[in-house]
């Protein structure tokens, strides 16, 4: 499903590269269950976007779905992330303007959900993660815990083929984030959606199938 | 202290480059324009004040009531002024009679010169308190004296003393120069008049005049008084009314002469409907209110964008104030740094209008055809520019000071504190107000263009094509017809040449008391007249619609007269040629009718065309058509005419005007309106689009996070572009619809002023609708699309 062929980012500071990755080649399977571990500032964030298309790597390949999607257009680009990605971000990025109903609400906007469809699919998402009586709130009015289940709720609600997440738990009390990891496993054991998670947690990166360390933007292995 | 407040306001400001200008720019025009229209507003109420007795003086109207409808004119008889002098002596200090201004020639030795000038009582001078330079303020005492001004001294004898010296006026009357004076500033009645003779001269130079000397029905002359100190004008007025009907016949006193005296202040800007010298058009106190209103208005919109662009970017800084505060920041420190921002902000604004207005200055002067200048030395300008500037800048700069700096840190830091998109009713009633003038302005200009454009259109009913007029201004002129005649055809100079007592582009005078067979009693008539010699149809190319024209081979064409077709249907018969009309006023004669002609504008090009009756009289002409030979050059035909005046009439200078020229000059004040209209229309856009401008790119910045998370979750640019336009073009609609009904009023009624008018069609409204609609859609878009391309990533960043 995924490749990555020499994958190099870097940062320009004071006339100098800053590399943030740094040759990076990777596999991924349809159907894997994947946790990318490192220490901090190593570049697990950078990657995850640009696996989720975005971000764009400075050199390398990337065929996803059998396509070189750095040749891609960014319509094109774009229509194939709406289509299949769902991108849970380590800072939530919740629009503050929006209510956690609208906020879970929007991407089945943009896919043409119909009124009716887009109902019954955001009264489940809200249902799975215990937030119903918090429809109507603002996200400044949520604790964080709260804010990252929205962010979650509204990146499964397109039903995606791949799931990327950036520490998904970080907000979470042990016991949140253990259910939030059994919902992981069970959409990709049942539903067989790929998944991608950035995590701190040995035990949370246990729920996967398997491990990738990344350390000052190499992949140690 | 004050000095690190402004050090830390300069830093800010030359951070935020782009919204910085935005609100200097902003502001600047919108102060530029108040100035210009200030400065303008001011020389028009500054009218005539440079004399001294402004408040005193006074010139005599008459009203006269023709079949129930109102005339007044400044033209009064001879013997008012002795009547006024005589009888109501203590009314008033000076009583002064005056000619019409006009074109005179003066001479002196082989000096030639035509000057606009005018005869006057002795006390004149002492009345308008002219500025002696050389000489005495009595100088007219004496008949045969001359005051001249120093432009018209200057060009007559250069730098000799003109005192003493001997001039001719028209070549005919010898006067001494008793007096040089400083010439009238412009913004006063009397500013063409270059010299003025004594009235007793005029008197004695044309036996027609004295004979007015006891004559109540002659209305050809000026009278100006001035009143005692502590008369008022009612007084005088409620006494002299009836001074005149007193005094004319029972047919006379049916068209209730009137006499009233309209004060100096009055004569500028409040002469509607006062027929002054031909052609002579005043200002208006409408235009000066109008044109108020606009000026405030601009300004008002400048400072309300002003404020809203400063507000806007400060609550983008509201977290800026939350931190400040939570390491302990006094407020009242906050609020002095915000309110030095903002007023440096608005002192640079000033400054940088001044600027504008030195540079615009010219050119404005150029449309408003006025010499305003910049009161650089007035100190109340100053006063007022830094006074305005504070008020400016603490009112703007007081929403942020106050109010931001009165939130509790934590909402702010915690961002519970939000700002709707727009912030709410206040900026959208504001971009609506904009946005309605912008529309209203380019309606009103568009409007005006089409009515001058309507109005030039119109078919004059005579070929103005390479046609010439020459004023007849000494009596040089007179008995030289054929030689000119024949010797202008012979050099193949002309096609054709004829007199007449009117310029093509006037009528000078009017007649009543006509009378036909057939004609209703009750008609009190009033009729243009022109005396023309044979071939002026010929030289104008009028058409005859009936009869025939004027011809050498019938010797009784001295009385014949020909009728416009106006004036066919004015006499109401239907078919006039053959008639018999009695001139009771011009002697009693009897005319008889030759010919229809066609109607032709030589008055107002807005007004329909007069009731016209064309006598036939070689002794009653004052100018002189020239029709060029088309198979000749311009210049060819100029420089043959000129050497055979030259030869023909040696004396008199030679000079000429073109019919189209004159013609043209009559769209001056309506194109005046339409430049001044451009001038506001696009200006106001432009402060309307900084105004967008400036809103979209803070709405686009405050909107970047949820532009990005938007994209995030697969929103097209096209359905982000959407997102953010949608609100501006849903205010800019209103706009149009608030606009449209309030521009339809006021240029229907501006209409009215003409009786030859066009119309407001639908796709005015739909053609300034669509502009401003187009011009939102650019900035809007250039502000959003830039936001919405703008990788994810980076706008996430800062989380
Ligand atoms: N715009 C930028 N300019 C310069 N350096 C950047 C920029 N963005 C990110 N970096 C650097 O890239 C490196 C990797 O950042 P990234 O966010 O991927 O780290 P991470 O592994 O996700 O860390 P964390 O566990 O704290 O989330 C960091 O050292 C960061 O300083
Ligand atoms: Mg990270």
């Amino acid at each position: 499903m995924i490749e990555l062929k020499n994958i190099f980012k870097w940062y320009k500071v004071g006339g100098n590269r800053a590399f943030v990755l740094k040759d990076i080649n990777l596999r991924i399977a349809a159907g894997e269950f994947v946790s990318i571990m490192g220490p901090s500032g190593s570049g697990k964030s950078t990657l995850l976007h640009i696996l989720g298309l975005l971000d764009e790597p400075d050199e390398g390949e990337y065929i996803f779905l059998d396509e070189n999607v750095l040749g891609l257009k960014e319509k094109q680009r774009s229509a194939l992330y709406k289509q299949h990605i769902g991108f849970v971000f380590q800072a939530y990025h919740l629009i503050d303007e929006l209510t956690v109903y609208e906020n879970i609400e929007t991407p089945l906007i943009y896919k043409n959900f119909k009124s009716s469809e887009r109902k019954a699919i955001v009264a489940e998402m809200l249902d799975r993660f215990g937030i119903v009586g918090k429809k109507d709130l603002f996200p400044t009015q949520l604790s964080g815990g709260q804010q990252q289940l929205v962010g979650i709720a509204r990146a499964l609600a397109i039903k995606p083929k791949l799931l990327l997440a950036d520490e998904p738990t970080g907000n979470l009390n042990s016991k949140q984030g253990e259910s939030i990891m059994e919902l992981f496993k069970q959409l990709n054991e049942e539903d067989g959606v790929t998944i991608i998670q950035v995590t701190h947690s040995e035990k949370n990166a246990e729920y996967g199938n398997r491990i990738i360390e990344l350390l000052d933007g190499q992949l140690v292995s | 202290m004050i000095k690190t407040y402004f050090k830390i306001a300069w830093r800010n400001l030359a951070k935020n480059k782009k919204s910085a200008i935005i609100n200097i720019v902003g502001l600047a025009l919108g102060m530029a324009v108040f100035i210009l229209i200030a400065l303008w507003v001011w020389d028009e109420l500054s009218f005539d004040k440079y004399h001294e007795n402004y408040d005193r003086i006074g010139q005599v109207v008459q009203t006269q009531t023709f079949s129930g409808e109102q005339y007044r004119n400044v033209a009064v008889p001879f013997p008012l002024g002795e009547e006024l002098k005589t009888q109501y002596g203590d009314y008033f200090q000076y009583v002064t009679m005056a000619s019409w201004p006009g074109e005179h020639v003066l001479s002196q030795a082989d000096k030639l010169i035509s000057e606009h000038g005018i005869f006057m009582d002795a006390e004149a001078p002492r009345m308008l308190s002219l500025a002696i330079v050389e000489g005495s303020i009595d100088g007219l005492a004496n008949p045969n004296s001359i005051m001249l001004a120093e432009s018209t001294a200057k060009a007559i004898f250069g730098d000799e003393n003109p005192l003493e010296k001997v001039l001719k006026i028209n070549q005919q009357l010898s006067v001494t120069v008793t007096a040089v004076y400083q010439d009238l500033p412009d913004n006063t009645s009397f500013a063409n008049i270059r010299f003025i003779a004594p009235w007793a001269l005029y008197v004695t130079s044309e036996s027609w005049i004295l004979n007015q000397r006891s004559n109540w029905d002659n209305n050809s002359f000026q009278l100006f008084v001035q009143l005692r100190n502590g008369v008022t004008l009612e007084t005088v007025n409620r006494s002299i009314v009836d001074v005149k009907r007193n005094r004319v016949d029972e047919e006379r006193k049916k068209l209730n002469p009137l006499i009233a005296i309209q004060p100096m202040k009055d004569w500028h800007l409040k002469s509607e409907g006062i027929m002054r010298y031909p052609g002579e058009r005043g200002g208006s106190i409408k235009y000066v209110r109008l044109f108020s209103v606009i000026g405030v208005f601009v300004l008002l919109l400048a400072c309300i964008n002003f404020m809203n662009l400063s507000t806007a970017r400060s609550e983008k800084r509201a977290k800026e104030v939350g931190i400040r505060k939570t390491v302990g920041s006094p407020r009242q420190q906050l609020i002095l740094q915000f309110l030095s921002e903002s007023v440096l902000t608005a002192c640079m604004a000033f400054l940088f209008a001044i600027l504008l207005v030195f540079v615009l200055l010219p050119w404005f002067n150029g449309v408003a055809g006025k010499k305003l200048e910049i009161l650089w030395t007035n100190g109340w300008f100053w006063v007022a520019g830094i006074v305005f500037s504070l008020f400016t800048g603490i009112i703007a700069g007081s929403y942020p000071a106050f109010y931001l700096s009165s939130f509790n840190p934590l909402t702010v830091l915690k961002g519970t504190f939000r700002i709707g998109w727009m912030a709410g009713l206040p900026r959208k009633i504001l971009v609506v107000v904009q946005f309605s003038v912008s529309v209203a302005l380019i309606i009103g200009t568009i409007v005006v263009f089409r009515q001058i454009q309507h109005t030039k259109d119109r078919p004059v009913g005579y070929n103005r094509d390479r046609l010439m007029m020459v004023e007849m201004k000494t009596s040089d002129f007179y008995g030289k017809f054929d030689v000119l005649r024949s010797q202008l055809k012979e050099k193949g100079a002309i096609e054709e040449l004829s007199e007449s007592s009117s310029p093509m582009t006037a009528v000078w005078s009017n007649q009543g008391g006509f009378t036909w067979p057939g004609k209703d009693p009750a008609l009190q008539t009033d009729v243009a007249t022109i005396w023309v010699t044979h071939e002026f149809g010929k030289t104008v190319d009028w058409q005859i619609r009936e009869g025939r024209d004027f011809s050498r081979e019938f010797g009784t064409d001295s009385t014949a007269v020909i009728i416009n077709e106006a004036a066919a249907k004015y006499m109401g018969v239907a078919d006039p040629v053959g008639m018999t009309i009695t001139a009771g006023d011009l002697g009693g004669g009897d005319y008889h009718i030759i010919g229809v002609v066609n109607d032709l504008i030589m008055d107002s090009p807005f007004q329909p065309v007069k009731q016209t009756f064309y006598f036939m009289n070689y002794g009653m002409v004052n100018w002189i058509n020239l029709k060029l030979n088309a198979r000749k050059s311009t210049a060819e035909c100029l420089a043959l005419i000129e050497q055979t005046f030259r030869e023909v009439i040696p004396n008199a200078p030679f000079e000429y005007q073109f019919v189209d020229e004159g013609y043209a000059a009559k769209f001056a004040q309506e194109e005046r309106i339409g430049k001044l209209a451009t001038f506001f229309a696009t200006l106001a856009i432009v402060i309307s689009c900084l105004g967008i401008f400036g809103l979209a790119s803070f709405v686009a910045e405050q909107r970047t996070k949820e532009i990005g998370i938007r994209k995030v979750v697969g929103a097209s640019i096209f359905q982000l572009w959407r997102l953010l336009s949608t609100n501006f073009v849903i205010l800019v609609l209103i706009s149009c619809l608030v606009a449209s009904p309030v521009a339809y009023y006021f240029l229907e009624d501006w209409l009215q002023n003409y009786e030859y008018r066009a119309t407001i069609p639908w796709w005015v409204f739909a053609v300034a609708m669509g502009g401003a609609l187009l011009i939102t859609m650019l900035i809007v878009s250039l502000q959003t699309i830039r936001a919405a391309r703008m990788n994810p990533v980076e706008s996430l960043r800062d989380e």
